[in-house]
This record gives structure tokens, C-alpha cells and sequence, in this order.
């Protein structure tokens, strides 16, 4: 009896530690977004919808720091991200906020810039290094994506005429969904993988250039 | 013991399942932001409303007080700062400026910031892309200017920057907590 109320009693609180660390979790992540953003500032209100920086390869700053120096440098980029807060995001409506076949800026804000520190090859085109804006155009099994040479500017109303590339991608589901935009390189055997994933759906565009110093 | 150790592992797996989206990184902290001059550029520039084009642009990351001390304390005095958090401050200008009556390139610089209790000292620097001022090197400087601290009445929660116009070009605004500091930039 005794043995059984200790098993039982260790279960509860096995049980119960992990709920608090899932609910703890969660919440405060909450927390610190709202708390973040309605901070209190004269000056400059802290932004709904934050800029974040993504590095290739990642964390590049940081490695550069601990004395990594193998690494090289190849792209750096900047966008911002807003929250989906119970929205439609992709479909076919054109009450969505990503509606299919229309530009969409990959965040918010000011338009989503990426700079390469080298040459680089996408989907066989090679695209010099510099800095550009990129968008998409999503679509229900993929997003078409562009680069274009207009910077410094907002993400709305963006300039076509100013387009310098575009490469069609396919799109593939994000499990479990992401509640805040998200973009971030993954290393590959030939480059890297930009992954883009917001709520429900993910696409990849691979990137290829050489690995050597 | 055998049906503790099981329950035991199913709790862990409970609770590692919350880490799933361990490679999503989370919304910063100390979020970054971007100020540019003219005030607002970007969304000036969409609506035709641009009067000038862009001469600046930084980009900073947004520590926040939550109740610390900051100046003196979290933010030493004497040494220098990354003037944010993370990714250490970039600036970029967009044509040739002067400060202090020396003359910067048009380029992207590091800002960093050696606050003390009378007077900051501003650095424009040539490093880029690295974290902190932890490998902050005074040969990559390019200029230091001293500027005097302003106590405000108003609290920043968050630490701020902000262009506006000036004299000869336009000033650089910057504070946390209830300093504040301005930088003038002439064009």
C-alpha cells in the first residue's frame, strides 16, 4: 500500500512538474511579446511586429565571437515578423493576409532586405553579391520568389519594374505551426536552405555556393 | 520501480515535446529596430512624399530596463558598450557626412558608446557583423566625438534611437532609462 502511494505520488508530481514547465513556457513567451511591445517609451514605441536579423551561417556573429574563424560570411538578412494573433494568413480569399497570387513582402514593416557577402547560385542563376529586397508571391503549392533592387523601402506597393529575379518554389507543411513569421538558414551539403514558415506552411529555397575559406 | 522509471520517461517526453520548435527562434528579446533619416523614410518614399533621399540608417537592437539599474550599473560606466544588445549597432550613410569635423566615407559603420555619469563618448567604427563589443578593436576606429548627457524627467523603458533635423545635416538621438544623448551629423 505504502509502495503504491509512493509510485502514485511520484506520477502526480512527475505529471505536474511537466504541465507547470509547458504552461510557464508558453506563457511567458506571451508575456514577454506584449510586454515588449507596450512597454512604455517617449520616444520610440517599440514595434508590434519586431525586426530580427537571420545569418548565414547562423549565428554567424556570434561564432565569430567565440574565435570561429573557419566560418565565411555569406548572406545576412533582415526582416521583420509579425504574429498570426488568429488570423488567416494563406488562402484564396482576398480577406487573408497573405492572399494567393497577390505580392507579399515576407514580414512587415519595411521590406525584407538580404545581402550576399559572395556570389551565389539559386535554382541554376547565378545572383551577385549586393544587397536586395525580397518578396513573394504565394500560391496554394508554391510561392514564387523575388528579388528585386529597390531598397530602403517599405514593403507595401512594392516596384516590379525593379524585379531581378524570380524562381518558383514548392510549398510544404509546417508541423507543429509557427505563431511568429519565421526565416533562418539551414546548412546543406552544396550551401544553404533559406526556410520561410509562418503558421501552417514552410518553403525552402535552396541556396548553393562554395563551402571553402 | 519499473512502472516509475516508464512514468518517469513519459513525463520527459511530455515535457521535451514543448521543445519541439527548438530551431524557431524565438522573437527577440531585445528586439531590433530600425531608424533611418528622413524620419520614416521607407514609408515616406512609397507614398512619393520623400523630399530628400535617404542620407542614414541604423540598425539597432532594444534592451529592455525591466526594473535594473541601467546606466552605472548593467551598462558600466567607462566601457564601451555595444550601444544596444546582440548584434553589436550598424549605421549606414548613404553619402559622405562629417562628425566632429571629421569626414566619414559614405558606408556601413558599428556605432558603440562609452557612457559615463557626465558625458558619453561616441565611436564610429569600421567592424561589422559581429556580436557585442566584446571584440571591440580601438585600431578599426574612425571617429570618437564626446557628447553630454541629458537627464529626462520621462522614463525609456526601452533603449531608443531617433534621427531629426539639425544644423548642417541632422542629429542622432539616443537614450535609455532617463539619459538621453544627441549627436550632431552635418552633410
Amino acid at each position: 500500500m505504502n509502495r503504491s502511494l509512493t509510485r502514485l505520488s511520484v506520477f502526480f508530481t512527475l505529471f505536474i512538474l511537466s504541465c507547470t514547465t509547458v504552461a510557464k513556457k508558453e506563457n511567458t513567451a506571451d508575456a514577454s511579446i506584449d510586454s515588449i511591445t507596450n512597454s512604455t517609451n517617449p520616444y520610440v514605441k517599440m514595434d508590434q511586429s519586431p525586426l530580427d536579423l537571420s545569418w548565414c551561417p547562423a549565428n554567424y556573429p556570434i561564432e565569430k565571437m567565440k574565435g570561429n574563424d573557419s566560418l565565411k560570411l555569406i548572406a545576412k538578412l533582415t526582416y521583420s515578423r509579425p504574429h498570426k494573433k488568429g488570423r488567416a494568413l494563406f488562402g484564396e480569399s482576398k480577406d487573408n493576409l497573405c492572399a494567393y497570387n497577390v505580392p507579399w513582402r515576407l514580414g512587415a514593416n519595411e521590406a525584407t532586405e538580404i545581402q550576399f557577402f559572395e556570389n551565389v547560385n539559386i535554382a541554376g542563376q547565378n545572383i551577385l553579391k549586393g544587397t536586395y529586397v525580397l518578396y513573394c508571391i504565394p500560391h496554394a503549392d508554391r510561392w514564387t520568389i523575388i528579388f528585386n533592387s529597390n531598397l530602403s523601402t517599405w514593403g507595401l506597393h512594392i516596384n516590379e519594374s525593379k524585379d531581378v529575379f524570380k524562381t518558383d518554389i514548392p510549398v510544404t507543411k509546417q508541423e507543429p505551426p509557427i505563431e511568429d513569421f519565421t526565416m533562418l538558414f539551414e546548412d546543406t551539403p552544396t550551401g544553404a536552405n533559406l526556410i520561410m514558415a509562418w503558421d501552417n506552411v514552410k518553403s525552402v529555397l535552396p541556396i548553393i555556393f562554395s563551402k571553402g575559406k | 520501480m519499473k512502472r516509475i522509471t516508464l512514468i518517469f520517461i513519459g513525463s520527459l517526453f511530455f515535457a521535451l515535446g514543448s521543445m519541439g520548435q527548438s530551431t524557431i527562434p524565438a522573437i527577440d528579446k531585445s528586439p531590433l529596430d530600425m531608424s533611418t533619416y528622413p524620419v520614416n523614410y521607407p514609408l515616406l518614399k512609397i507614398q512619393d512624399k520623400a523630399q530628400e533621399p535617404i542620407a542614414a540608417r541604423i540598425l539597432y537592437s532594444r534592451p529592455v530596463k525591466n526594473n535594473r539599474v541601467i546606466f552605472g550599473d548593467l551598462v558600466d560606466y567607462n566601457k564601451v558598450w555595444r550601444f544596444g544588445a546582440n548584434e553589436n549597432t550598424e549605421i549606414e550613410f548613404f553619402k559622405d557626412v562629417t562628425i566632429n569635423k571629421i569626414k566619414i566615407k559614405k558606408g556601413k559603420y558599428s556605432i558603440f558608446a562609452i557612457p559615463a555619469q557626465d558625458k558619453w563618448t561616441i565611436i564610429i567604427n569600421k567592424d561589422l557583423n559581429s556580436w557585442g563589443s566584446f571584440k571591440y578593436e580601438l585600431s578599426k576606429d574612425v571617429v570618437r566625438v564626446d557628447v553630454p548627457v541629458q537627464v529626462t524627467t520621462e522614463i525609456a523603458e526601452a533603449f531608443f534611437i531617433y534621427f531629426e533635423k539639425a544644423k548642417d545635416g541632422f542629429a542622432i538621438n539616443a537614450g535609455w532609462d532617463n539619459i538621453k544623448i544627441t549627436l550632431p551629423i552635418s552633410m
